[in-house]
């Protein structure tokens, strides 16, 4: 019972410091994009905004976890519940991702914006229904490992074009730690993992994105 | 030469119109913008619509045009707005 509470605990605390982080970014650069209408500014604020989202639901999904007594995101018993929230965790979650890739890349398709925007949720929603019709184990870490690649992709793409313009900058690989435990969040769902690695990928989850928001804090000025 | 951003673009107008002391007429303002009339026309439309200047009339019925408080704003944020968009490389 006490390693129960414990637990509740943990995820608690781990899903509200994370999402007020991201709640943090979306915010304190509010003033920067109604002032500039930056589309950069503005797809990077929407990736955090459903970021939140995300996790927001990720902890819904443990404390199902949790009520419901299965250890894994498809032996829930509760399947209506626990179909919908998946759902809405996985379609908010590849959103983020893909809307954080494209804050990095929308010059190179600005005219193609509104399509692309449109192709991602077209993807995001079928990532996200073929997860909760299949119930298998594999094809959510391959539909997982996707969006995990198509991430990747961007940023070695952006990473060549700042290298090309001789740029030095910490921005990639801090996307690629906070892809890479994005990916770990999710699979987390499907395999237990020991205390002792659940902890090691929260605590780095939640150091990416206290980073990030460093970074925001330090550049918007705000307090 | 480096062709100007929008950003770039957007703060040099607005520059320009505070060091007319907040009220200049819409000729001048084109001139000292160096940009084509129809670019200009775009720029001074989103800004505009956006609230960053706003068309006044003076006292002799002419028409000018000054900064909104948010296009002061605007003027105080860019450095930061640059430097942001530096950062994380939008």
């Amino acid at each position: 019972m006490h390693s129960l509470i414990q637990g509740i605990g943990v995820e608690l605390i781990y899903s509200f410091v994370i999402i007020v982080c991201s709640l943090m970014i979306y915010y304190s650069t509010k003033e920067m994009y109604e002032l500039s209408s930056y589309k950069g500014i503005k797809y990077f604020r929407q990736s955090f905004l459903l970021f939140a989202i995300a996790y927001f639901f990720r902890s819904f999904i443990k404390l199902l976890l949790v009520y419901s007594g299965a250890s894994r995101i498809l032996d829930i018993n509760i399947k209506y519940i626990g179909s919908i929230t998946l759902f809405i965790f996985m379609f908010f979650g590849s959103l983020a991702v893909f809307y954080l890739v494209y804050s990095l890349m929308w010059k190179k398709w600005n005219n193609r914006s509104n399509k692309i925007i449109k192709v991602f949720y077209i993807i995001s929603v079928l990532i996200s229904f073929i997860i909760i019709t299949t119930q298998e184990t594999l094809v959510f870490i391959i539909t997982s490992l996707f969006i995990f690649a198509v991430s990747i992709f961007g940023l070695y793409l952006t990473h060549k074009q700042s290298k090309e313009k001789k740029k030095k900058s910490s921005i990639q690989i801090i996307y690629t730690l906070l892809f890479v435990f994005w990916i770990l969040n999710i699979i987390e769902l499907l395999i237990k993992f020991t205390y002792m690695y659940q902890i090691i990928i929260y605590l780095s989850s939640l150091g990416i994105f206290l980073v990030i928001l460093y970074k925001v804090l330090k550049k918007t000025g705000s307090n | 030469m480096k062709k100007r951003g929008r950003l770039e673009i957007i703060k040099d107008i607005l520059k320009t119109m505070q060091e007319s002391r907040n009220s200049i007429r819409y000729t001048p303002l084109l001139r000292k913008s160096n940009m084509s009339t129809s670019k200009f026309n775009e720029y001074y439309s989103e800004l505009i619509r956006k609230g960053l200047i706003i068309e006044t009339k003076s006292s002799a019925g002419e028409k000018r045009l000054s900064l909104t408080q948010k296009g002061f704003n605007f003027l105080e944020k860019y450095k930061t707005i640059i430097s942001f968009i530096e950062e994380f490389e939008l």
